[in-house]
């Protein structure tokens, strides 16, 4: 039987694009498969939704974009964080810490 | 990124839109062919590869959109200048029923036209405030 992918919870594509950035600067594709990776392939996100992502997050000043050349010499946009970007992964790694937590505190409660 | 940075970025969006749209359309095709070489590498064929990597990349006219949209979005908050706004057309309003007020009460047409208009200004104004 095939293994079930989690689906993704809203606000938390953003999150996870910043924590692959974190790890360093990559295009678009590359973020898509950072998070496949460090997520041991368990997050199903449908790829062309991660730009529309990225996008709201350079607009709001936490990733910032230029054009260089691919790992097979194309001309690819690659992204990396910023300092506001990589405040912004700290605050939201913590705000999902305690949201986490609670909920499986709620869902231990006998 | 700082104000000034931002409101640049914004203007040039609005300048250079055909400009933006092709760099998006650019960034986009990238991505659907390191996911058709990708799906190559794994043993599809190039045709089966590239219908695989389009389906698995969504709608790419509405990402596209979203994209541009983005782009050309303001970067500043809306609220303060729309409540300045509906505050204005508050002010107005109120200048309207003064005005009307103060008509001679024989020139009918001018206060009935001054109370279309001040009845126009504040539906302009709940509706605002509605959808706020």
């Amino acid at each position: 039987m095939a293994k079930s992918k989690a689906g993704l919870l809203q606000g938390t594509l953003d999150m996870l694009i910043l924590k692959a950035l974190s790890l360093g600067a990559l295009h678009g594709y590359g973020i898509g498969q950072r998070i496949a990776q460090i997520s041991g392939d368990e997050l199903k996100i449908e790829e062309g939704s991660l730009y529309p992502g990225l996008y709201r997050l350079e607009h709001r000043g936490w990733v910032q974009s230029e054009w260089d050349t691919s790992e097979n010499n194309q001309r690819a946009k690659f992204y990396k964080l910023t300092r506001a970007g990589r405040k912004q992964l700290t605050l939201e790694e913590r705000n999902w810490e305690r949201l986490a937590g609670a909920t499986m505190k709620a869902l231990r409660a006998s | 990124m700082s104000r000034v940075k931002a409101t640049v970025d914004f203007i040039h969006a609005w300048q250079h839109a055909d400009e933006i749209a092709d760099e998006v359309e650019a960034e986009l095709r990238f991505h659907v062919q390191m996911r058709t070489q990708a799906n190559i590498e794994e043993g599809m064929t190039p045709d089966e590869a590239q219908l695989a990597a389009k389906q698995s990349f969504g709608d790419f006219d509405q990402i596209k959109m979203s994209c541009c949209e983005i782009k050309r979005g303001l970067p500043f908050n809306m609220k303060p200048i729309r409540m300045g706004l509906y505050i204005a057309i508050a002010c107005l309003a109120g200048g309207f029923a003064l005005v009307a007020v103060n008509l001679p009460h024989h020139n009918l047409f001018g206060v009935l036209w001054q109370l279309a208009a001040i009845a126009v200004l504040m539906c302009a104004f709940l509706v605002g405030r509605r959808k706020q």
